[in-house]
């Protein structure tokens, strides 16, 4: 900046007038320019004298013992207002963070609330279908087992929907980097995946697959497969089970 | 010299009846706890105080706690005022104004420069100059003083005076001001600029080295 662009800072420094930047900055130069203090000194005064712009009003005559007693005491007047205005404030900021609070945690306790009620809906929704899906006049079963001892399974076929829900009984979770595949068979022909699934640790597990439509298998059974399942069995089936009923 | 406020005749034509104590020996007095000397000194200057908080917060309620704490402030600081960097009034001006702005921001208010210029009032704080059943300022010179300043920002285009009523009255930035007014910040600048060279121009004989 040359001398006469920080010249032009001294009136709306006087005046309490520069942005805090800004303000910095100049004061920065006042420090090493007698000019621009001087013309700040100047313009200081023109500023006090706009004290005489306002309109003339005259106080109340009790202010000056207020202004006395103030004095006596060595510490600002303490009148009603101010005694009491600062509790008010005090209290509305307590009011307005226990209000901000409550309803922050209303509105948590809400989405909480709201989003149990989406999964318990969701969950209803899911059993609902599930048992229409099982309970159905086109339903056909298959039991899968191994010579009678556990892990087990019960398929449902729903044929309307072409759907096939698969309950799994005792059978622990497949090792990692493994997965269940369930394979619909026709004799003669070559198994077709139904999906691939995963039991939790407790070995139970409900898991809804869907049945290719037109397809009407003769069996099912499940393989132990690379997970993401595979295009064609990798090994014998442990589990096996032929189709019965529903029509 | 401030010969607007420091010149003690100015005392002694208004107030016949009470010795000629210069403004700056009274608050030397207050220094010294003498509380007589600053209920003279609000004699003095209560008014005119008084209607510089008014005329920034806007509310006689509020003025009034301006003032009682703007004097409460000059009476537990009377020590450090020093005379050589201005008159014992522009000292009170400048306590009472900063009160009185920061009263406003606490309040979480607009100061009533704002609200005015809001409003799109062109005619400015400064009127009336003197307004009929309100106290009339007791020193001669202060009142010479006032109609001066009252003239000298008449003379001001009303852009310029309304740029500089926003800075002392509503303690506003320049920054600010252009936000307010909608205007490009240049042109604020510009406008408080040639306004506040006018007013040292016309105002010289009020200031302490002629304004240069």
């Amino acid at each position: 900046m040359t001398d006469h662009q920080w010249q032009v800072l001294a009136a709306p420094y006087a005046l309490s007038a520069l942005a805090q930047e800004e303000r910095a900055e100049f004061e920065g130069h006042l420090a090493e320019c007698e000019t621009c203090r001087g013309e700040v000194q100047a313009f200081r005064e023109v500023s006090e004298l706009l004290a005489h712009a306002a309109p003339a009003a005259a106080p109340p005559p009790s202010l000056r013992a207020g202004v006395m007693r103030d004095a006596r005491r060595g510490r600002p007047i303490r009148t009603w207002r101010r005694l009491v205005l600062p509790w008010i404030a005090a209290a509305v900021v307590v009011l307005a963070l226990a209000a901000g609070y409550g309803y922050w945690a209303a509105r948590v306790a809400q989405t909480a609330l709201r989003t149990a009620l989406d999964s318990a809906r969701a969950r209803l929704d899911s059993t609902s279908q599930l048992i229409a899906a099982i309970l159905d006049s086109t339903v056909g079963t298959a039991d899968l087992a191994a010579t009678g001892k556990p892990p087990s399974m019960r398929l449902f076929w729903n044929r309307a929907r072409n759907v096939v829900v698969v309950a799994a009984f005792e059978l622990p979770p497949a090792p990692t980097g493994r997965t269940y595949q369930l394979w619909a068979i026709k004799k003669g022909q070559s198994p077709v995946s139904l999906g691939t699934f995963n039991t939790p640790p407790g070995g139970r597990a409900v898991v809804t697959l869907r049945m290719p439509a037109g397809l009407k298998p003769d069996l099912s059974a499940v393989t132990e497969e690379p997970a993401g399942g595979s295009r064609q069995p990798t090994q014998q089936p442990f589990l096996v089970g032929s189709w019965q009923g529903g029509g | 010299m401030h010969v607007a406020f420091r010149n003690p005749r100015s005392v002694m034509a208004s107030q016949n009846d009470r010795p000629a104590i210069p403004d700056c020996e009274l608050v030397a007095r207050m220094a010294g706890c003498d509380e007589r000397a600053l209920g003279e000194l609000y004699d003095r200057h209560g008014g005119p105080v008084y209607s510089l908080a008014l005329a920034i917060v806007g509310e006689r309620a509020d003025a009034e706690e301006v003032v009682a704490d703007s004097f409460g402030q000059a009476w537990r600081t009377a020590e450090q005022f020093d005379p050589a960097r201005g008159s014992v009034m522009a000292w009170l001006a400048t306590i009472t104004r900063t009160r009185a702005l920061d009263l406003v921001r606490a309040r979480g208010r607009r100061a009533r420069a704002l609200t005015r210029a809001a409003l799109g009032n062109s005619e400015g704080i400064a009127a009336p100059i003197a307004p009929a059943g309100e106290a009339p300022d007791r020193g001669v010179e202060r009142q010479e003083a006032r109609r001066q300043v009252a003239r000298s920002l008449a003379e001001l285009s009303e852009p310029q005076r309304r740029v500089i009523e926003l800075a002392y009255f509503g303690g506003l930035t320049q920054t600010e001001i252009a936000a307010e007014l909608k205007e490009p910040l240049g042109t604020v600048k510009t406008r408080m600029r040639a306004g506040m060279e006018k007013l040292r121009g016309s105002l010289v004989p009020f200031l302490s080295r002629g304004g240069s």
